[in-house]
């Protein structure tokens, strides 16, 4: 597989690890009323589609960016990438 | 019809007249009392030791495609009872004494062979874990022997001893494991079941569950819906769709396994040897190929084939171990999706769902499991409660902090 | 008093050099290395003169040399100056970015052509995955070499460099050997 770097342009999958499902970039408040619960659904639960999925690869020999990739998981086409970095701060409405 | 020795010689004299289907094509009922989602290993020796060992009536197996057309019909056919935790060894161990007399129980030639597992020591600190999972099996009645150096090299001594990364100190022996014929294993409690009177139903996909009050009352299918007093799943890599239709997420990702089987060769390797340290794992199978393989690719994926650099990987491996096999060609290689726990053991369980039971997260490890799974899966469904060897498989251990993590490396499927 | 003498990241007194055909692979011991990493929200920096590359590039300049590391991160390399205090230099010339002595963490090999660029792309192909053709002189990238992380950058047409840990350098320098030594023989 190839993954399109958004800086680095089309790179080895072999060079980056892979850590899981996207949404591990919110993490919840730890602090919060219900954290025992959100935190055991965001540690252990996963969507685990078959079909596209938005996922976190880790740049290790290279630039050592997190990245969203978007790849379908019943072909392995890659569908795009982008900086985690840029999906983090979007969510958090674009604030540095 | 009984299989045995004087059967074969008498329909080879008759030109194998007598022979016929192994098991009967039947159309769905209307409802079942247990009907089990899954025709795969784990499914058929359920519905096997549901009718057989509990008197379970009225009971259906649904399989979407044909039987055994998973991971029991492609992997690398090893059975062992090598596991250190509390919460899996006396299960595996259950699990392997289920093996030595599974083929007289159901009358098949499962091709057990107990020709013993030896997994590689490479440093003081693998000596002394091993030394310690050696213990925690014979706690559980399991065998084990700790090897040193000099009695793997009697063994085998073409091994790459002294590989400047990995040199040779000796090896934690089962010799109690082995390998087993992985259709035959299917087909034999396929057989088995339909002779006790389960619907073995083929080309029967599951597409909803019909649940009402939090109670499941049966399963819709592509060839109509059926009702059902309880539901078993078990789908292996395809958990975490099928379970969706019920509404629930579960603590499991998809990942593939790739395996590999060379050109025949003349017997030179006798049992199954594991080089942890450097993801190989080898067999030779009867008919001469060696069966070998290492990790998961290590990213989501129901593709059912994996990459060249997995490949590449085992590869060295290989070669780092054992040289010789550096000329043999590849004849085979394929790629099963496994259902990756978060703590790389699995769960057989009921759900939050009343009459909705989950076999899953066997990871890559699910054949050798297969008669416990099935035993301990119809212990469950029968009874409503666990198995005692399976009794800390539990869906909500996750939530409550009782996590059975082997390699202790923490909720990611990836690593386990 | 304990006789203290240097010694190179392969273990020599000097540094190694081998000829393999056209190409020439040698250890580059005097190259002082400091990273730079730009604060959040700074201004991007131009120390000591040196205009600071973007993704994927090297660029050197005023008897230095810059390459791309990642976001906002570079390293700056010093031919010769390996026994100074490189890294004190540059964090005087860029106060305003973290700077971090990597001299000694790592080891360099410079790989020369005698044959032009052809070599030095057949040898890229052999050891990493990345597209030798469009890896021009300028370029430079972090990348797996035998499953090591390493830089490489290919400073012109016919030369290259390989920067990896100092730890494996007797393991870079087999893997170069190998390589170099194979494309010889082909």
């Amino acid at each position: 597989m190839l993954i399109p770097h958004p800086l680095l342009g089309l790179r080895d999958a072999q060079e980056f690890t892979y850590l899981g499902d996207a949404s591990l970039i919110h993490r919840p408040d730890g602090m919060a009323e219900n954290a025992a619960e959100t935190f055991f659904d965001y540690v252990y639960l996963r969507d685990n589609p078959a079909g596209v999925h938005r996922e976190l690869w880790f740049h290790e020999q290279g630039d050592r960016s997190w990245l969203v990739v978007t790849r379908d998981t019943t072909t392995h086409e890659i569908l795009g990438a982008e900086l985690a970095r840029d999906v983090a701060l979007a969510a958090k409405g674009g604030a540095q | 019809m009984r299989f045995s020795g004087f059967r074969v010689i008498k329909e080879a004299l008759t030109g194998y007249k007598g022979w016929g289907p192994l098991w009967r094509n039947p159309e769905p009922q209307p409802s079942y009392d247990y009907i089990i989602v899954g025709g795969g290993g784990h499914g058929l020796a359920t519905a096997y030791h549901l009718a057989k060992v509990f008197g379970g009536k009225r009971i259906a197996v649904l399989e979407r495609g044909w039987l055994g057309q998973g991971n029991i019909g492609r992997n690398t056919t090893i059975i062992r009872s090598n596991y250190l935790l509390p919460g899996n060894e006396p299960f595996y161990e259950f699990s392997m004494k289920l093996w030595e007399n599974m083929e007289q129980e159901f009358n098949f030639n499962a091709m057990v062979s107990q020709r013993g597992i030896l997994n590689l020591i490479h440093t003081d600190g693998q000596r002394d874990a091993y030394r310690r999972r050696g213990n925690a099996m014979r706690f559980a009645g399991a065998d084990s022997e700790l090897l040193d150096h000099e009695q793997v090299r009697a063994m085998y001594p073409w091994l790459n001893f002294e590989n400047a990364r990995f040199p040779i100190k000796g090896g934690l022996m089962q010799r109690r494991a082995g390998t087993a014929r992985h259709d035959g294993v299917a087909w034999g409690y396929a057989r088995g079941a339909d002779l006790l009177g389960v619907d073995l139903i083929q080309n029967c996909e599951v597409t909803g569950f019909r649940i009402e009050n939090g109670k499941v009352l049966g399963v819709e299918t592509s060839r109509g819906y059926i009702g059902a007093g309880k539901v078993g799943v078990a789908v292996a890599g395809m958990s975490g769709k099928v379970m969706a239709k019920a509404g629930m997420r579960l603590p499991i990702e998809t990942h593939v396994l790739q395996a590999f089987v060379s050109e025949g060769l003349k017997p030179f390797i006798d049992g199954v040897i594991t080089f942890g340290a450097g993801h190989f794992y080898v067999s030779q199978s009867d008919k001469g190929g060696l069966v070998f393989g290492g990790d998961i690719d290590g990213y989501n994926s129901y593709a059912q084939r994996g990459n060249l650099p997995v490949i590449e990987d085992v590869a060295e491996g290989g070669m780092a171990l054992m040289p010789a096999i550096g000329r043999a060609r590849l004849l085979r290689a394929w790629g099963g999706i496994m259902d990756m726990s978060m703590d790389g053991s699995p769960i057989i369980d009921r759900t939050p769902i009343e009459g909705l039971y989950l076999n899953a997260g066997w990871c890559y490890g699910g054949f050798k499991a297969t008669p416990a799974s099935g035993y301990a899966f119809a212990h469950l469904l029968a009874t409503d409660r666990p198995h005692e060897t399976a009794r800390f498989m539990r869906l909500d251990r996750f939530e409550r902090g009782y996590v059975i993590d082997e390699k202790g490396v923490g909720a990611q499927p990836n690593l386990h | 008093m304990t006789d203290l003498a240097p010694m190179t990241a392969l273990g020599g007194s000097l540094a190694r050099a081998q000829s393999f055909g056209a190409l020439a692979i040698a250890e580059n011991a005097d190259l002082a290395l400091a990273s730079l990493a730009q604060r959040r929200g700074a201004a991007q920096p131009v120390p000591m003169g040196l205009a600071l590359p973007g993704p994927g590039l090297w660029h050197a300049g005023n008897g230095m040399a810059a390459f791309w590391t990642g976001p906002g991160q570079w390293m700056i390399e010093a031919p010769g100056r390996a026994a100074e205090d490189f890294a004190g230099a540059v964090k005087q010339a860029a106060p305003e970015c973290s700077v971090t002595e990597q001299t000694d963490a790592f080891v360099a090999f410079e790989i020369a052509s005698s044959a032009g660029a052809a070599p030095i792309l057949s040898l890229l192909a052999k050891l990493v995955n990345i597209d030798a053709a469009g890896f021009g002189p300028g370029s430079a990238t972090r990348t797996g070499l035998e499953h090591m992380s390493v830089f490489v950058i290919r400073r012109a047409e016919d030369r290259l460099a390989v920067i990896g840990m100092r730890s494996a350098a007797g393991s870079i320098w087999h893997a170069l050997e190998s390589a170099a030594a194979r494309l010889q023989g082909e």
